[in-house]
């Protein structure tokens, strides 16, 4: 399957937010790593060809990614 | 919706794709970093290496040749014209059409977005000017100048 | 001060008396509405009738309106209501300008349109992004540099015409009207530096205190920072203080190109 560039663009976000989480302390990767899929599967929904809507999405998911990166954050519910 | 255009606000937003024209759409584009934000959010913008040749140097030619070529465009109007004036006033034109097509190629088919295709109307905007160039050779050889042929088009 | 009270007092209550007196005047606003929560549904325009007659002169106090007595959903930035703070810059009736500066025009047969500041990320409703308009102002390095210390040990003094320089130019509030009104910015953001950057960038190279000149031109000698500008001139009409950007920039050209 070939994918688009946005789709591209969806998967390194996802990929970032997975590596991310191996930087958190080892206790609480996994809860990481499912608070990374659940907010994933939220937008599951909005089809591919709504651009601007998954757009957005990778801007403020960029965004939290960026926030939640901070060493000081340990865990996440 | 991520960006909001003037004139598109309510039904014209099905998906961004319809606006493109056929031919663009063949045309790959550079993906661009979510919300332009490169690096942290906190980091400071970094611009391009700093380039005398393509910061003040071209802007003062710009201005220069554009200031020169009122004279030479003056002059034939009150006494007459000679090749010298003609081809300064036309090679003067022409590379003032050709810094404006290259303003126009660096805003709208910019490298960040396009990449190799920034450079492809580069070189197609040279070789034109290329050609226009020898084009005005050829005129102020065989039909003695632009000048000319614009008096001959007014008397016609 | 008592007095003023009493005045005060008289004056709202006929206020209050000419408005009962008067019949409604709805003016339809046409608002652009978008949330993020909800990505997949498109923005839209929503109407909003308000009585004039029962709301203050500007259009921040229309929003303010709509907000407590209409749809308290509607999300917009605001804080010192009186041109300050550049908080509330939005597109009011295809001009970008403080919504607390505009006046609403009070023909309320014709509707009055809202939109956030063009051609910028909206985050929600009429909030739009300015994190890369930050960033770029962040990379002018807007704050005094010097090698030197001052001579008295204490403050870094300037003369009364050199500080007269900076007229025009600090007042700017960095509200971004100007750099999203101007088209080379709406096509050439992430490297055209802007209007508004672009005034401050000036502002701090005439800054007869500052000794960091050289950087700054340097900076700034590229065809995408600066030389982006066509003197278009949006931006000193749209500006809601009533600089001009413009003359900023063709400013800073002229120093380059005698550099």
């Amino acid at each position: 399957m070939k994918l688009s560039g946005l789709q591209k663009q969806v998967i390194h976000l996802y990929r970032s937010c997975v590596r991310m989480a191996y930087k958190k302390p080892v206790e609480y990767q996994p809860h990481w790593r499912k608070f990374t899929r659940d907010e994933f599967d939220k937008h599951q929904h909005i089809p591919k060809k709504s651009f601007a809507a998954v757009e957005h999405l990778i801007r403020a998911g960029t965004r939290r990614l960026e926030m939640y990166s901070n060493d000081q954050i340990k865990d996440i519910h | 919706m991520s960006r909001l255009g003037l004139g598109m606000s309510k039904t014209a937003l099905k998906s961004s794709a319809v606006y493109r024209p056929t031919l663009v759409r063949g045309i790959k584009t550079i993906p661009q970093p979510p919300g332009y934000i490169v690096g942290t959010v906190n980091d400071a913008y970094v611009p391009p290496k700093p380039n005398k040749t393509h910061g003040s140097l071209h802007w003062a030619r710009e201005k220069v040749v554009t200031v020169a070529m009122i004279p030479f465009i003056g002059y034939p109007f009150l006494a007459g014209t000679t090749t010298f004036v003609d081809a300064s006033m036309s090679g003067l034109l022409l590379y003032h059409c050709y810094v404006g097509f290259q303003s126009c190629i660096i805003d709208y088919i910019p490298k960040r977005v396009y990449g190799a295709y920034h450079n492809y109307a580069m070189y197609l905007l040279t070789f034109g000017s290329g050609v226009a160039a020898y084009g005005i050779y050829e005129l102020e050889k065989k039909e003695g100048g632009v000048t000319t042929i614009i008096s001959k088009l007014w008397k016609a | 001060m008592f007095k003023a009270i009493t005045r005060l007092n008289t004056l709202g209550l006929r206020r209050t008396l000419a408005t009962s007196a008067q019949e409604q005047r709805l003016k339809t606003f046409q608002i652009y509405r978008w949330n993020p929560d909800t990505p997949e549904i498109q923005p839209k325009m929503e109407s909003y009738q308000i009585d004039l007659n029962q709301c203050g002169p500007m259009v921040l106090d229309a929003l303010l309106k709509v907000k407590n007595e209409h749809d308290a959903s509607l999300t917009f930035r605001r804080s010192c209501r009186e041109g300050i703070c550049g908080s509330c810059a939005m597109n009011i009736g295809g001009t970008n300008t403080l919504a607390c500066l505009c006046k609403i025009d009070q023909d309320a047969s014709k509707d009055l349109k809202i939109y956030p500041l063009p051609h910028m990320f909206v985050v929600k409703d009429l909030v739009p992004d300015l994190t890369h308009f930050y960033k770029q102002y962040k990379s002018i390095q807007p704050y005094l540099q010097r090698d030197t210390l001052p001579t008295d040990g204490r403050e870094n003094l300037q003369s009364i015409e050199d500080r007269a320089k900076l007229d025009g130019l600090y007042e700017c509030i960095l509200c971004a009207c100007c750099s999203t009104s101007c088209p080379s910015y709406w096509w050439n953001q992430q490297e055209y530096l802007g209007p508004a950057v672009l005034m401050q960038a000036y502002r701090w190279l005439i800054d007869s205190r500052d000794e960091a000149t050289k950087i700054r031109k340097e900076m700034l000698q590229n065809s995408m920072s600066l030389y982006r500008c066509h003197t278009i001139m949006n931006c000193a009409k749209t500006c809601p203080k009533g600089l001009n950007p413009g003359r900023a920039i063709a400013e800073i050209k002229k120093q380059l190109a005698f550099d």
